[in-house]
């Protein structure tokens, strides 16, 4: 357990760690990795030697009826509580993300969740403390290579939707004008009753009443007039330094 | 782990993350857009429908360190408003493995008194907790993360020159060990 303890914490941020890990070692625990089999000390799932008993610190009065290798993943390993700083490596960029497959993403998530409900707590026990927490910026990583995975795997979908159905979005909608005369992308509910059954909808009022009408020329009046005026600005002040800053010269 | 083992069974009922405008605006601006994409729908649910099934959900859990005293197999988390019991049995259970008895949730109202700076009323968020009793006559005591230890340094650097510059300003700034306790203020 603790082998797989170890890699994950280590898959979960170091980038030179790109073999799978296998986080299904629960119902049949494996030796994660060739690197780690020494650390990986009990094959059979009925014994469990973890962290909690081989340290000599935690031999104190501990209740030793209790299988805690679940809860243990809230912790970080005990030869790292007390340090001042814990290293980590780099964050998962999502180049090196695209190159995996999606089992191995979605693997890669649930590690990445651990390791972030162990930063998480980590913090708040060092708040609760009053002591600073080890490498907070492990945290940033973590959610930065969350965020990444999360971009890799709504690339792939939206790739997959275009070509089997055409859609753009995942989720429908249309354009749509409110009552401030304003047009907007207007994105579907499910509602399990039509909509002229729906009051609260039909309170919404999706179109434009006819005295907004001349408020939203005026300001569609302004914006072109803004965008005349900045186009115009440009070419003046390109002018003004063609004048100064004549082509021959730079020419010659 | 096949997608089927891992995927939690969130409970079935309409979530919807509300973001409020100022919550958004809290944020630095580089998290708006995060903040607006997790705004999921999850789909309605009706009689005969198929169980709803989340693949990599965004929830985070908090163990923390009860407050009060608690019985030997409570486990006390901070959880996402917008988890339910059933999400956080579902959540144990198939992420960590955990054998969940029971979970009792309540919601920690927190001050919007306080003031800053500019005498604005600064709100510190809600959080949910949940009391997660285990089964199978578990028990969890929260351990001690941040025990004394003694630091040896390796000769020759940074840290042990700087502890013995500390030392030696210590020696420095204490009084003559033969005046026996008595300040300064005494002349002489």
């Amino acid at each position: 357990m603790s082998a797989a303890v170890t890699s994950r914490l280590t898959a979960a941020v170091c980038r030179q760690f790109q073999r799978v890990v296998t986080v299904s070692s629960y119902t049949q625990p494996q030796s994660a990795t060739q690197a780690f089999s020494k650390l990986h000390l009990c094959q059979r799932s009925q014994t469990y030697d973890s962290w909690w008993f081989r340290s000599s610190v935690n031999n104190r009065a501990l209740h030793t009826s209790c299988v805690r290798r679940g809860l243990e993943e809230f912790f970080d390993l005990p030869e790292n509580w007390g340090e001042q700083t814990v290293k980590s490596g780099a964050p998962w960029t999502a180049k090196q993300l695209r190159v995996k497959s999606n089992e191995d993403l979605h693997r890669l998530w649930y590690v990445l969740l651990k390791e972030k409900n162990m930063l998480l707590t980590l913090e708040q026990e060092s708040k609760r403390q009053r002591l600073p927490m080890p490498s907070p910026e492990r945290l940033k990583k973590v959610e930065r290579s969350m965020k990444r995975l999360d971009t890799v795997v709504t690339e792939r979908e939206d790739a997959l939707r275009l070509l089997q159905t055409g859609q753009e979005r995942g989720r429908p909608g249309e354009w749509r004008r409110n009552v401030f005369g304003k047009t907007f992308w207007y994105r579907f509910k499910e509602h399990p009753i039509p909509w002229y059954l729906n009051s609260r909808y039909k309170r919404r009022r999706f179109f434009e009443p006819s005295h907004v009408a001349p408020y939203t020329r005026l300001s569609l009046e302004k914006y072109l007039r803004s965008k005349i005026r900045k186009e115009k600005r440009e070419k003046r002040s390109q002018e003004r330094l063609a004048t100064i800053f004549p082509k021959k010269t730079a020419l010659a | 782990m096949t997608p089927q083992e891992t995927c939690s069974i969130l409970n079935p009922r309409l979530l919807r993350i509300k973001m409020s405008y100022k919550m958004a605006r809290s944020v630095s601006g580089s998290k708006l857009s995060d903040l607006i994409k997790y705004d999921m729908r999850y789909p309605l649910y009706q009689l005969g429908n198929p169980q709803l099934r989340i693949f990599r959900p965004t929830f985070n859990l908090t163990l923390v360190r009860p407050g009060k005293e608690q019985p030997p197999e409570t486990v006390q988390f901070r959880i996402p408003m917008e988890m339910t019991k059933f999400d956080v049995r579902n959540y144990l259970e198939k992420i960590y493995s955990v054998p969940v008895a029971a979970v009792r949730t309540r919601i920690q109202y927190c001050t919007n008194k306080k003031r800053n700076h500019s005498n604005q009323r600064v709100k510190r968020p809600d959080y949910k907790v949940a009391y997660v009793q285990l089964a199978q006559q578990q028990t969890f005591q929260f351990p001690d993360i941040f025990p004394e230890k003694d630091k040896q340094h390796e000769e020759g650097s940074v840290e042990e020159m700087q502890e013995k510059f500390m030392e030696d300003e210590r020696q420095r700034q204490k009084s003559d060990p033969r005046r026996g306790g008595v300040t300064e203020w005494f002349g002489l």
